[in-house]
């Protein structure tokens, strides 16, 4: 798959328009807060209506249960899995490969973008191979890293490695030379050296940008790591999902689907607090 | 006897001698922003630059302040040539320049900490300059949350805590209402009246330019712009900014300096004209 840098309308910075924003958002929360427990009710009413009509298809027989099993049978299996300890080992390893696949690709991703944003010869040179690489699609490198590192964890966090490289190194790349130019141009006269700059203005600068591909390339990190237990390997949830599929085992196939969806969940709630903390200077958004 | 001295021989704070910037533009061709600038501001002079739209303002004081180089020509301050950064001086915006990730004070204090100053010192001195410019209680907040009156503030004492000798300003003041615009245009007369600092204050304000200034150059319509005049502003200080506009000496100076100001000006609106109505064709 190939990543674009994310889009840009996401994340601009700073608002300047809300001058008054403190005074102004107070009667604003209010509201808000009060239509947030609605929006939540609602929410619910809807995942409990979606799950009921799947259930109650599925018993009276309208969709085979064979192929979508019932809701009430994917949570005993969760149940069963977690109880009985069965997915925890697999869910050690696929998080170890994540874990390193998402430290080694995010550290060269920003080492990288970094250097080639201020080095521009750097850049202009290794511009089209980057281009090249980041054209592959990245799943066809799972059989020869298998081929390279083996069955055990280190194939996974290298196809790991290459997805969340990308979209690291673009961003940072992007938000390093999207800094303003004034703001550079200021720290300067202020008398700011090369290191100086960097820890002053590139980084934090580049902060938002970062970010906003912390949370796409760790969900990348992790599906890097199923998706190349899924093609070989002895131990994973991929590979738990594999074996299931094997046998026809379709409940388990979905306990191992849902098991995976809560965990990123929990992981990209953690990415949102530190996200919160770091860029606490930034201008709360009024929509 | 007078013979023209050699550039940089004598102590000015700025001193541009035959000044020329050419820009290369996309189609591959290049044009002089500025062409042949003198300028020398002595220390402690308080000295505006006024041209139309596109007369390359900007040009000049970034030359000044070591951002740019010149084409051709040379920039000097206080006898040393500008190579890279000017240490010497100090820069104020037109837009918006505090890193908008630090508090108000840790803004106020990057240049003291970043030539290694202990953090404890630089905030003891931003709090001294937070007071004098009114914002001793907005040290903790973060630029978005201020007024835009409150940031040009925040950025006066921003550049002024380095002690610069000099004060290069681009249109620092044009993003405010009239009214903030005023009591800010009279802190900072406040304000260096009580220092030796020279100014170069960038504006296509007239009325600012003579009421703030000991010497007004005006520049010629661009592109390849150059000085056209220079006037001598002898308002006596300390000036009250609020009534300086009714002060015969006022009017009359204006009326002199708009009659050259003007042909330009026109020149430009002209040229523009001209362009569009050929893009038109």
């Amino acid at each position: 798959m190939t990543v674009a840098p994310a889009s840009k309308n996401t994340q601009r910075f700073p608002l300047r328009k809300d001058r008054d924003a403190a005074v102004a958002q107070r009667p604003k929360r209010k509201r808000s807060e009060a239509s947030n427990f609605s929006i939540r009710m609602g929410q619910l009413a809807l995942a409990a209506i979606v799950l009921g009509a799947w259930e109650l298809l599925g018993r009276v027989g309208v969709i085979d249960p064979f192929f979508f099993p019932l809701p009430s049978d994917i949570l005993m299996t969760v149940w069963v899995w977690i109880s009985s300890g069965f997915v925890f080992p697999h869910l050690w390893i696929t998080l170890q490969e994540s874990i390193l696949a998402f430290l080694t690709g995010a550290a060269a991703g920003l080492v990288l973008g970094f250097l080639l944003a201020r080095v521009r010869f750097l850049e202009r040179l290794l511009d089209p191979f980057l281009q090249m690489f980041n054209a592959l699609p990245r799943v066809v490198l799972a059989p020869i890293f298998l081929l390279w590192f083996g069955l055990g964890i280190w194939s996974k966090v290298a196809f790991g490695f290459t997805l969340v490289f990308f979209i690291v190194f673009f961003n940072t790349l992007e938000g390093v030379k999207s800094v303003d130019r004034v703001l550079v141009d200021n720290a300067k006269m202020l008398g700011a050296s090369e290191k100086q700059l960097l820890r002053h203005v590139f980084i934090p600068s580049a902060l938002t940008w970062i970010f906003s591909s912390l949370h796409i390339s760790v969900g990348f990190a992790i599906t890097g790591a199923v998706v190349g237990e899924y093609l070989g390997a002895s131990a994973g949830v991929g590979y738990a999902i594999a074996q299931a599929q094997g046998v026809f085992d379709t409940k388990g196939v979905f306990a191992g689907m849902f098991i995976l969806m809560f965990v990123v969940l929990i992981i990209d709630l953690l990415v949102n607090r530190l996200e919160r903390h770091l860029l606490r200077w930034r201008p709360v958004r009024s929509s | 006897m007078t013979q023209p001295s050699q550039p940089g021989s004598s102590n000015y704070a700025v001193e541009l001698n035959g000044c020329t910037k050419e820009f290369a533009t996309p189609g591959g061709g290049s044009y002089f922003a500025v062409r042949d600038i003198d300028l020398k501001v002595e220390p402690g002079r308080f000295v505006s630059i006024v041209g139309p739209t596109g007369s390359g303002k900007s040009t000049i004081l970034n030359m000044a302040a070591g951002l740019l180089n010149p084409s051709s020509g040379t920039v000097h301050s206080f006898s040393e040539p500008v190579h890279g950064v000017n240490r010497r001086a100090s820069y104020m915006f037109q837009q918006d320049a505090l890193l908008p990730w630090k508090s108000v004070i840790d803004n106020v204090s990057l240049g003291l900490t970043m030539a290694g100053v202990s953090k404890a010192e630089a905030y003891d001195e931003s709090r001294r300059w937070l007071e004098k410019v009114g914002l001793k209680n907005f040290a903790d907040r973060y630029p978005h949350q201020l007024s835009g009156g409150m940031r040009k503030r925040t950025a006066v004492a921003q550049a002024w805590i380095v002690n610069p000798d000099i004060l290069l300003m681009d249109e620092p003041f044009s993003a405010l209402d009239v009214q903030t615009r005023q009591i800010m245009e009279n802190e900072l007369l406040q304000l260096w009246q009580e220092s030796d600092k020279a100014v170069v204050f960038i504006t296509h304000d007239l009325d600012e330019a003579i009421a703030l200034s000991d010497e007004v150059v005006i520049l010629g319509a661009g592109p390849g712009s150059t000085v056209v005049g220079s006037y001598e502003i002898d308002i006596p200080r300390p000036r009250d900014l609020l009534d300086i506009r009714d002060d015969p000496k006022f009017v009359e100076l204006h009326r002199e300096i708009w009659g050259r100001l003007k042909v330009e000006v026109s020149k430009t609106y002209e040229s523009a004209r001209e362009e569009e109505e050929s893009d038109a064709a």
